[in-house]
């Protein structure tokens, strides 16, 4: 199905929910300012529902309003968001039952970073970006050029096999097969990997003294729900207030470590960076290692226990004196 | 890795209040010699311990971190020992990856009937720490 033909469906999906009260909120995408961004719509009004869009920028994960939202609401949810919203199900910050999710088969989402760099132009310059299965269309000075999708895609798209949500309520089209590269989308975790426990630190050590500890990577973040976070804690003071790189570490280790088994690796956190550091191999990594030592993939199962909640008398115990 | 001469390592310890600070008590009231290289703080359980603790632990130049409860099965709280084993391993693995030695995380069961594996706990993460050399990590010197 078109993009098109999705939107109208959701156009029309969305009025009726609107419509009928059988929510009180919608939130979907619009389009952005920028070009080809889109941006979080939220309303009530049914006439703002034409105003919905379903493209390859689509990228914000929607799911983190959803505990904010007074009523109930009718989300557009790709398969990472769908995810989070299990995930959020699982921590009983919503019920399923206030929600109604609009799925999105999403076949990945293009990185406008990666198009930049592909053509050596900003965003600006470029006229047109269309994809049709496993190609990209760029229009560039009125000449249309071909990329593989694969060229193109957000390293945490490369990674996602099931273009289906997790859970929906109402499907916006079929599902196509997902164009992967699983080797792409973990490319930087092996490089890390392959060096030493000493240039792992170095290398972090450099990424995050650019940090700034702005917390769009918090606060971007499903899985970061706590109404008090540990960073404005002052008493006992976690962490010093001046962005030294030794405290944006600690509060990046000590974030990722709290979200695990919640994380859907939707690749957000690393999106929303203003200083481009690569949150992506931290994060999916945990997400690895979850599921490494507890066979646990976060948000895919809406009544199992949360992960850190949960145990088995036997797992993991190795390293125990 | 630079090591000061009569360098030793400082090591913290989180001692679940039920099990095995009970142990600590007891490795001393017998007269037990063990390391003093060891900061005990007594929470009420080893599923009190956030991953944080470990992090903000290293963070202020803790060479080690131990984190001690009851036996699986034993908890005073019935799953707080199993709910730390989890974050643990999460802590442990992570922190490995990020480029911080292993050996600087540890996680033992003593009850508070052993006071003699206590010192022995310590004594050899001790020496697991000597071997490791300094945290300097989170110094700038690095």
């Amino acid at each position: 199905m078109e993009d098109r033909e999705r939107e109208q469906k959701l156009h029309h999906e969305a009025k009726t929910l609107l419509e009928q009260g059988q929510v009180d909120y919608i939130i979907g995408y619009e389009t952005g300012s920028l070009k080809f961004t889109t941006t979080p719509l939220i309303t009530k009004d049914e006439d703002d529902t034409d105003r919905l869009v379903v493209n390859p920028f689509i990228v914000n994960n929607l799911s983190v309003y959803l505990p904010e939202v007074r009523g109930k609401a009718g989300i557009v949810a790709k398969r990472c968001d769908s995810r989070s919203i299990v995930s959020l199900i699982q921590d009983n910050k919503i019920a399923r039952e206030d929600i109604v999710i609009m799925g999105i088969p999403c076949p990945g989402l293009i990185d406008l970073k990666k198009v930049e760099l592909l053509l050596g132009k900003d965003r600006d310059e470029l006229d047109n970006i269309t994809r049709e299965g496993d190609k990209v269309m760029i229009t560039v000075d009125g000449r249309e050029r071909d990329f593989p999708t694969t060229e193109v895609l957000f390293d945490n798209c490369l990674g996602c096999e099931f273009p289906a949500p997790q859970e929906y309520d109402v499907l916006l089209g079929e599902p196509s097969l997902s164009i992967t590269d699983k080797v792409a989308s973990r490319a930087r975790i092996k490089e890390l990997e392959a060096v030493s426990q000493g240039k792992r630190w170095n290398f972090w050590r450099e990424e995050f003294s650019r940090c700034i500890r702005c917390y769009a990577c918090r606060n971007v973040c499903p899985a970061c729900f706590c109404q008090r976070c540990f960073v404005e804690e002052t008493e006992p003071l976690w962490l010093m207030p001046m962005p030294r790189w030794q405290d944006n570490l600690m509060f990046q280790l000590a974030r990722n470590i709290h979200v695990a088994g919640r994380c859907t690796d939707c690749g957000e956190c690393e999106r929303v960076c203003p200083m481009n550091i690569p949150l992506r191999s931290l994060t999916r990594k945990m997400y690895e290692l979850v599921d490494e030592l507890f066979q646990y993939q976060a948000g895919m199962d809406k009544s199992a226990p949360p992960l850190l909640t949960a145990y088995e008398p036997t797992e993991a115990e190795d390293f125990i004196r | 890795m630079k090591q000061e001469e009569g360098w030793e390592p400082k090591l913290l310890g989180f001692l679940c209040r039920w099990c095995s600070y009970a142990g600590a008590d007891l490795a001393g009231i017998s007269r037990k010699k063990y390391p003093a290289n060891i900061k005990i703080i007594k929470v009420p359980c080893s599923g009190r311990v956030d991953p944080l603790f470990i992090i903000k632990a290293l963070r202020l130049g803790f060479d080690g971190v131990l984190v001690s409860g009851c036996y699986p099965g034993d908890c005073h709280y019935q799953t707080g020992n199993y709910r730390a084993q989890r974050r643990i391993a999460i802590t442990k693995k992570f922190l490995e990856y990020i480029g911080v030695e292993p050996q600087r995380i540890q996680a033992s069961w003593v009850s508070a009937s052993e006071g003699g594996k206590f010192t022995e706990v310590v004594s050899e993460v001790t020496k697991e720490l000597k071997e490791v050399g300094p945290n300097q990590s989170f110094t700038d010197g690095r």
